[in-house]
């Protein structure tokens, strides 16, 4: 669907054509900028990687060819930079085993739309790193069992796995939030 | 289709069966309309969640996040800009040869009459060879 139109605009794009380089920019950004943002937990370091990401497509413009689709190919540099980060982290943090971020909600909290959606966010970021990517890239952006296999580099098989085990998790831990609340 | 594989993608993909794999769609969606008391526990905890994830707010890019992504792409060629080699001019040579020939003809002018004949004859012959008349016969006011 939006391969051939992709094709173009990359080709419009990499000769510096303004208006590809925008449509390009407002097409893939958001979802670049949300995969980043539920992995990494942090708008900065999210917009950071977004950047990053960009300027590595803007370098392989010109010597583009349409193996993948450019939102796949683009999604998986992305993850790949956050993997990168929370890597780093890792290792700034010797010794210290992440974390689950404590999402459940305080007895005295209302369980209102805001404070839900912010547990949700805690949990999703608090889950291994790739089970949070498949859970965003198909919950949250819904893409296809084979894009979001193919942006993580794993079977869809693998895939499902993960997903269930995200699941799992964060229907545990937002359920035991609820409960105490 | 199993129960237990219908749960497990119950589990893993939601409860939105075309959330499933195609290849196991249509006998989960029959399963699922066989026996709907079976997995109705697992349908509800899972579509509580997909509602939930559903509610999350989408993450949208900042005007100045837009604007420097736009502006570090490549920016377009230029067709007056920049540093240019020059083009090759045709008639470079005709005007060096000229020179040339000028050259000669002024140091022929103000050199000493007193040198050789021979010589003389000499550069006389490579001078109107290099441009093309007498100069000495244009120096008596007789070229046409």
């Amino acid at each position: 669907m939006a391969f051939s139109s992709d094709l173009d605009q990359i080709t419009r794009a990499a000769a510096g054509d303004p208006a590809a380089v925008r449509a390009l920019v407002n097409r893939y950004s958001p979802g670049v900028l949300s995969l980043a943002t539920r992995m990494l937990s942090d708008r900065g370091e999210a917009e950071d990687v977004t950047q990053e990401t960009f300027i590595r497509a803007w370098k392989a413009l010109p010597d583009w060819e349409p193996r993948a689709k450019f939102s796949t190919w683009l999604h998986r540099v992305a993850l790949n930079l956050c993997y990168d980060r929370l890597r780093k982290r890792r290792e700034s943090l010797p010794g210290e085993l992440p974390d689950l971020a404590d999402t459940r909600l305080a007895p005295h909290e209302a369980l209102d739309q805001s404070q839900r959606v912010r547990a949700i966010e805690a949990a999703i970021g608090a889950l291994p790193e790739r089970q949070s990517a498949a859970l965003t890239l198909c919950a949250l952006q819904g893409h296809s069992q084979a894009e979001a296999a193919e942006i993580m580099d794993v079977s869809v098989e693998a895939l499902e796995s993960l997903l269930a085990r995200a699941r799992r998790t964060l229907r545990a831990h937002l359920l035991e939030g609820s409960q105490s609340a | 289709m199993t129960e237990d594989r219908l749960i497990e993608l119950i589990e893993s993909w939601g409860a939105d069966p075309s959330a499933f794999p195609e290849a196991e769609r249509a006998a989960a969606r029959a399963l699922l309309a066989a026996n709907p008391a079976r997995f109705a526990a697992a349908m509800a905890e899972a579509r509580a969640l997909d509602e939930a994830l559903a509610r999350m707010p989408d993450v949208l890019p900042s005007a100045a996040l837009t604007e420097a992504l736009v502006a570090s792409a490549p920016k377009p060629k230029r067709a007056g800009g920049g540093f240019r080699l020059p083009k090759f001019a045709p008639w470079a040579p005709a005007s060096g040869a000229a020179a040339l020939a000028a050259g000669l003809f002024m140091g022929l002018m103000v050199a000493p009459t007193a040198s050789a004949d021979s010589d003389t004859d000499d550069v006389q012959a490579l001078l109107e060879e290099a441009i093309g008349y007498d100069p000495a016969a244009l120096s008596e006011g007789i070229v046409e």
